[in-house]
């Protein structure tokens, strides 16, 4: 990664992040539904947001990235955009919702995923919006005062008042426990990559300490303070709840402000793959490349002709002495080449068998 | 990568036309930990019609690797020692541009995964300072791992060669293929 | 017995073949295995060493044991795979007993054997003993090898006892007898590494010994030149110095004519001829007529190629000449062996260093299993059964009266040909599938069916068994201890590395419990293998293969001890005949003189081409194991008729296109594999495959008159295209084709 500063993403940044924190003021009716208490998190979530929109401008700058960026949004607003969005939305339930595609990785690597990323989904739909003061809870006026009453909340999305749903009620018990249930789910997903990442001697070999260990402790840490907090206050009469609430507090900044720059940041990628899907799609419309060695064809002739704009803007030019280029080539051909320039080689020096 | 036991002194040399494509390194490939039964090593013929001739490709762990340079999503990154890691499995979207844009015709797509998958150098053996899976039973030593003194006494008429042309790229790797003694690349047209 | 008790495709639902795959993350506890156990691969004579991973009594990976002197970790595909026979969902746990209408139901131990050992006194009573024959395999350990023939000879004491040796080296053997009165190659295969010329006769080491091509690779870094003699383009004759494409059956045509040329040359080692061998005249006198001209006639090898080859052989200070089945499975194999013989003789080189001659022995223990008595006419030591003195010292051994012991028996295919005769009625069989492996298998097939009773001992049902009527759950060579004899003649131990499963028994104990049963109990007392291996050792004391000086301790502590080695204090001997002293009454090398004759079938108009088999490089033998390992079976799914480009244009065959191949012996159908890399008048088919997939339902009985191997390697046949093109390989099958 380049590490130099990128005038272009910081801009971008900037803006977003200024437009963010507008949203925020205005959304939380100019900070009157605000919790005071969660400035630190809203600190943390907006530093989070600018290093992700940073980083996400700078990545997008590569070549190969912006090459799919740009077809992808040329391919979605030509043609039968209204087919594209239907499958957009099935693939997007079927690969970030349910991830799919890490099913036939191994059983027990999607149920710890997708225990992990469910939790952590709702857990950002619960505190963002939260931490902004963009909903927020009241208790009816009405029914607060008349003890006989039950007792009625209401839910205000930016302001308006969207529901209301009793004290004790299932809803209150989903609502102001849905913490809870990400926590759990978080946990449960955490133990089981943990035992695969300390018990399968593939993981063992390859992995990083800060690349795929920490990320698991962390979101541990995060998910068994959260339930300290509550549980604490709850069961244990508010016992190291100071300490419990600083450990939380501290964990939830770094895995935020660590978004952009580590494992977290495929949170962020994954959608790029619902892009791509499409933009095999499309190739296979406009047709494919056909290998002139092995006659088959293997790949989307858009892509290999992407391919030559993007390695030439990399650095790299596979042009061959007759004009074609290597890269027309399949894998197997590519392979095949080698091997009969090898030969040829040694045809050169006689044709034996040199030892 | 944590450990490590790599043993810098070792190197990869591979001489296809030793091959008799046998896939004894396919069948110990893919008993590697690292990529949970799927050979990363390519046995195929370049004609069957007309030869028994077979290429052998390992990755070549190139210097400045293509693989890495396409990847849109950052996922293949080379380590302190050269090795040229498979792609990272939570950044991957599965794009194939690494298939695609590899001279050598190493990394493949795992439609099932949408995943590419690629040869790590047996990472889990090497980094324990053991020999690469394919290069230890490769029964005809087409795949040999080991030291360049070792090889320049074993096979005294061969000279590894790690440049290769591709028509106007010239592309430099870790791994060596060994060539007429005197070569100093190897020319693909 | 009579027919299969239930349909095939029935058999096979229940017993397989079935493919076995690891799961995508290998077998629970590999990373951590309780122990990693040095022992051989079970498949070939090469016998590489390899750790076996066992993890709860089940093998679960295995691991290279690079200190291993001659393979040094290296590996075909067959070794790599190798541990996925164990653990397999196929695998007989108990015996069981044939079930008309049902197939096989389980019977406990006691029943089985009970109702064995009624039905073989049953039939030695009424029909006499030798009605009761045993066919026994080289895959087995030199022990158990040493017991099978012990038991035939003295618990059922029958003389038809044979085994499928007979299809594998008995030519190399009685020519190498005839020649040096010894049968076991001459050097290691590390005296290759400095050979200045090294002939691969009929030997497709690519495939059917691929650890073997490591030592020829390094003598070419030394630059030996290699010359292949093979009618197809094997992966070792793409980059060989010289390729004879040579025509099938006519191999001695081609030595006969090489020993002319030297001899009319004067490329003669005259010292060694005069002094260590005999009847070199007579060899020569044989080949008198035997021009280039006319052997390029015979051959259809260019003469200039043959001139060449000759020159270069002629030529050479140190040499190797290395032959297998290809010369070998031939009405004439022992021809064939002795015409090599001969050049080498010739040239003197022999019993120096890096100066070498041998056959390539096929089986697992195809060196120590042709040695200890399982053959016909065999006793243990490499004895002969017919020679007084021999039968006197084996009976000693056995403490038997001489007088009990049998004679000489019928040969593998000859048991057959008894059986439908009605001289045999009664089966053992142990490590031997005869339905795939023998020639003219249609008719093999019948002979079962003649059979009142069959018994088989074997660890998965392979497709012989089907026709027993008991089937006893025996033993995989990992879950014994015991000995094995290599290609080079280098005794090694076969570790256990886990216990039969279920209610599996070892094959010895089993043995051992057949002869108690039968009255011998008091002949059979070994408590473990090294016992019965001790025996083993007295019993070849003496003999030519004497193993006497050898111990479980000396192999242990050598990697291997190279018979023979006759007494406690020998080093073994790698190398062979330095002494110049050879194993023949004379002590000299024998030349034998080799007369051109055509192959037992020659084309004609009705079956104008020449058909002939082999071997591929993912599949062992009659593929009982191997046809049940998912990765092996993928690499070559299912045969193809491999045919020259020329041949497929005058018959109008397509490439994949099926094609009806039919002999005087059957007809079936195959894709076609056009290819460049076979002789224009030759179709190839690998030979692993049961039933309508076999290439053996096609080859002729045609036997050897010394050895009686079959003549797998030439026949006669036609082609006809049936304007099908065949769906793709994976969808074929053909593992457990019926």
């Amino acid at each position: 990664m380049d590490m130099s500063l990128n005038k272009k993403a910081l801009f971008i940044a900037t803006g977003v992040s200024l437009l963010l924190i507008s949203f925020v003021f205005y959304g939380s009716r100019k900070l009157q539904n605000f919790d005071p208490a969660l400035i630190i998190y809203l600190f943390g979530t907006v530093f989070a947001f600018f290093g992700i929109v940073y980083r996400y401008t700078v990545w997008l700058q590569r070549p190969p990235t912006w090459m799919y960026f740009k077809r992808t949004f040329q391919f979605f607003f030509t043609g039968k955009i209204f087919l594209h969005v239907i499958s957009f939305a099935k693939e997007f339930i079927q690969n970030i919702g349910f991830q799919k595609f890490i099913y036939p990785r191994g059983r027990s690597r999607w149920i710890g995923h997708f225990l992990m990323a469910t939790g952590c989904t709702m857990a950002f739909c619960v505190t963002f919006p939260l931490t902004f003061g963009w909903i927020n809870f009241t208790m009816n006026p009405a029914t607060s005062i008349n003890p006989s009453r039950v007792h009625m909340y209401e839910a205000h999305f930016f302001g308006f008042k969207m529901f209301e749903f009793a004290l004790g009620s299932f809803v209150a018990f989903v609502i102001f426990k849905a913490l809870y249930w990400c926590s759990w789910l978080v946990i449960a997903g955490v133990l089981i990559f943990m035992r695969r990442r300390l018990t399968n001697a593939g993981l063992v070999a390859t992995q990083t300490f800060e690349g795929d260990l920490l990320p698991l402790i962390l979101l541990l840490a995060i998910a068994v303070t959260g339930l300290g907090l509550s549980y604490g206050y709850e069961y244990m009469k508010g016992i190291a709840y100071d300490y419990m609430a600083v450990t939380h507090a501290i964990t939830v900044i770094m895995f935020l402000i660590w978004i952009p720059f580590g494992k977290f940041f495929h949170i962020i990628q994954r959608p790029a793959q619902i892009g791509a899907h499409i933009y095999k799609k499309e190739g296979i419309k406009r047709g494919m490349a056909v290998c002139p060695h092995t006659h088959q064809e293997f790949a989307t002739q858009l892509h290999i002709n992407d391919l030559k704009i993007v390695t030439k803007e990399l650095g790299f030019d596979f042009t061959l002495e007759d004009g074609t280029s290597h890269l027309d080539l399949s894998p197997e051909g590519k392979r095949s080449r080698l091997a009969m320039a090898h030969l040829k080689a040694r045809q050169q020096n006689g044709g034996n068998l040199f030892g | 990568m944590p450990v490590t036991n790599y043993r810098t002194e070792q190197e990869f040399f591979v001489d296809m036309q030793r091959c008799i494509g046998c896939k004894a390194c396919e069948m110990a490939c893919s008993e590697c930990e690292t990529n949970g039964h799927e050979s990363m090593i390519h046995v195929n013929y370049i004609d069957r019609a007309v030869t028994v001739q077979t290429t052998v490709q390992v990755c070549m762990h190139c210097d400045d690797p293509v693989c890495a340079n396409v990847c849109p999503a950052d996922a293949i990154t080379k380590d302190e020692f050269g090795v040229v890691h498979t792609a990272n499995t939570a950044r991957c979207i599965g794009c194939s541009n690494c298939v695609m844009a590899c001279p050598f015709g190493v990394p493949k797509k795992d439609e099932a995964y949408d995943l590419m998958m690629k040869c790590n150098m047996c990472y889990d053996r090497t980094s324990a300072g053991k020999k690469p899976m394919c290069a230890t039973v490769c029964p005809t030593q087409a795949l040999y791992y080991g030291t360049r003194e070792e090889i320049a006494k074993m096979r005294p008429n061969s000279t590894p060669v790690n440049n290769f042309i591709f028509g106007k790229e010239s592309v430099s790797t870790k791994v060596n293929i060994m060539m007429p003694k005197g070569s100093t690349s190897l020319i693909i047209d | 017995m009579a027919h299969l008790p239930v349909s095939p495709e029935k058999l096979i639902e229940q017993f397989g073949p079935h493919l076995n795959y690891p799961p995508r993350e290998g077998f629970a506890g590999r990373d951590e295995p309780d122990k990693a156990v040095k022992t051989h691969c079970c498949f070939c004579g090469m016998q590489c060493g390899i750790k076996l991973l066992v993890k709860n009594d089940k093998v679960v990976g295995f691991d290279p044991w690079e200190e291993f002197p001659f393979n040094q970790g290296r590996l075909c595909p067959k070794g790599v795979q190798r541990y996925m026979q164990n653990n397999h969902p196929d695998r007989i746990l108990q015996p069981l007993q044939r079930k008309e209408g049902v197939g096989f139901t389980p019977v406990s131990w006691d029943e089985a054997m009970d109702k064995t050992v009624a039905e073989i006194k049953r039939i030695q009573e009424k029909y006499g003993k030798n009605a009761f024959s045993v066919l026994s395999g080289v895959s087995l350990t030199n022990e158990k090898s040493y017991l099978m023939g012990k038991f035939a000879r003295v618990a059922l004491k029958t003389a038809n006892l044979d085994y499928n040796g007979r299809l594998c080296m008995v030519s190399a053997g009685a020519g190498n007898k005839k020649a040096f009165g010894l049968d076991r190659t001459s050097n290691t295969y590390a005296d290759l590494e400095k050979a200045e010329v090294i002939i691969v006769a009929g030997a497709n080491i690519s495939e059917t010994f691929p650890t073997l091509t490591h030592w020829v690779w390094r003598a070419r870094d030394h630059g030996a030149k290699l010359i292949v003699v093979d009618p197809r383009v094997i992966p070792l004759a793409r980059t060989a110095d010289l390729h004879l494409p040579v025509r099938p059956g006519t191999d001695s045509a081609l030595y006969g004519a090489i020993l002319k040329y030297l001899a009319d040359h004067d490329m003669l080692d005259h010292d060694f001829i005069d002094n260590h061998t005999t009847d070199f005249d007579k060899a020569l006198a044989a080949v008198k007529d035997y021009t280039l001209e006319w052997a390029e006639e015979i051959t259809g090898i260019e003469k200039a190629k043959i001139e060449l080859a000759a020159q270069w052989w002629g030529k050479a200070k140190t040499s190797f000449l290395l032959h297998a089945r290809g010369i070998e499975h031939h009405s004439k194999g022992v021809d064939n062996v002795l015409g090599c013989i001969n050049i080498v003789l010739a040239t003197g080189r022999i019993g120096k260093p890096y100066c070498g001659y041998g056959t390539i022995t096929g089986q697992g223990n195809g060196q120590g299993g042709r040695e200890h008595g399982h053959k016909c006419d065999q006793l243990p030591g490499n004895r002969d059964i017919t020679n007084p003195e021999h039968r006197k010292y084996i009976a000693g051994v056995w403490g038997i009266d001489e007088k009990d012991m049998p004679g000489k028996g019928y040969t593998a295919y000859e048991l057959i040909e008894a059986i439908h005769r009605g001289e045999v009625k009664g089966l053992l069989s142990i490590c031997f599938n005869p339905l795939v492996s023998l020639p003219n298998n249609n008719y093999v097939r019948e002979a079962l069916e003649k059979l009142e009773f069959y018994v088989c001992i074997d660890f998965f049902m392979n497709e012989t068994a089907r026709h027993a009527d008991i089937i006893l759950a025996g033993s995989l060579q990992e879950e014994e201890e015991g000995t094995v004899t290599t290609a080079e003649g280098r005794v090694v131990r076969i570790r256990k590395a886990v216990n039969p499963p279920g209610h599996a028994r070892s094959d010895t104990s089993i043995i051992l419990e057949l002869a108690k049963r039968l009255g011998a109990e008091d002949k059979f007392t070994y408590r473990n293998s090294e016992e019965l291996f001790n025996e083993l050792r007295v019993a070849s004391k003496g003999g030519t293969a004497d193993y006497y000086g050898i111990t479980y301790q000396k192999i242990e502590d050598t990697m291997g001890v190279f018979w023979p080695c006759p007494t406690l204090d020998h080093p073994g001997t790698p190398r062979l005949w330095e002494d110049k002293k050879f194993a023949t009454p004379d002590g000299k090398a024998h030349f034998n003189p080799v007369t051109y004759r055509d192959p037992g079938e020659i084309t004609d108009e009705e079956y104008p081409v020449i058909l002939t088999t082999g071997r591929v490089v993912s599949q062992y033998l009659s593929g009982t194991q191997t046809r049940r390992i998912g990765k092996l079976v993928d690499l070559y799914p299912e045969p193809k008729l491999e045919i020259h480009p020329e041949l497929a244009r005058k018959y109008g065959i397509k490439q994949n296109e099926l094609v009806q191949v039919s002999t005087r012996r059957g007809t079936d159908e195959f894709p076609a594999n056009i290819v460049e890399t076979i002789r224009t008048d030759t179709v190839f088919l690998p030979y692993h495959w049961p039933g309508k997939k076999s290439a053996n339902q096609f080859t002729p009985a045609t036997l050897d008159p010394v050895s009686k191997i079959p003549e797998f390697k030439v026949c006669a046949c036609n082609l006809k295209p049936l304007g099908v093109i065949s769906p793709p390989s994976t969808a074929s099958g053909a593992y457990a084709s019926i």
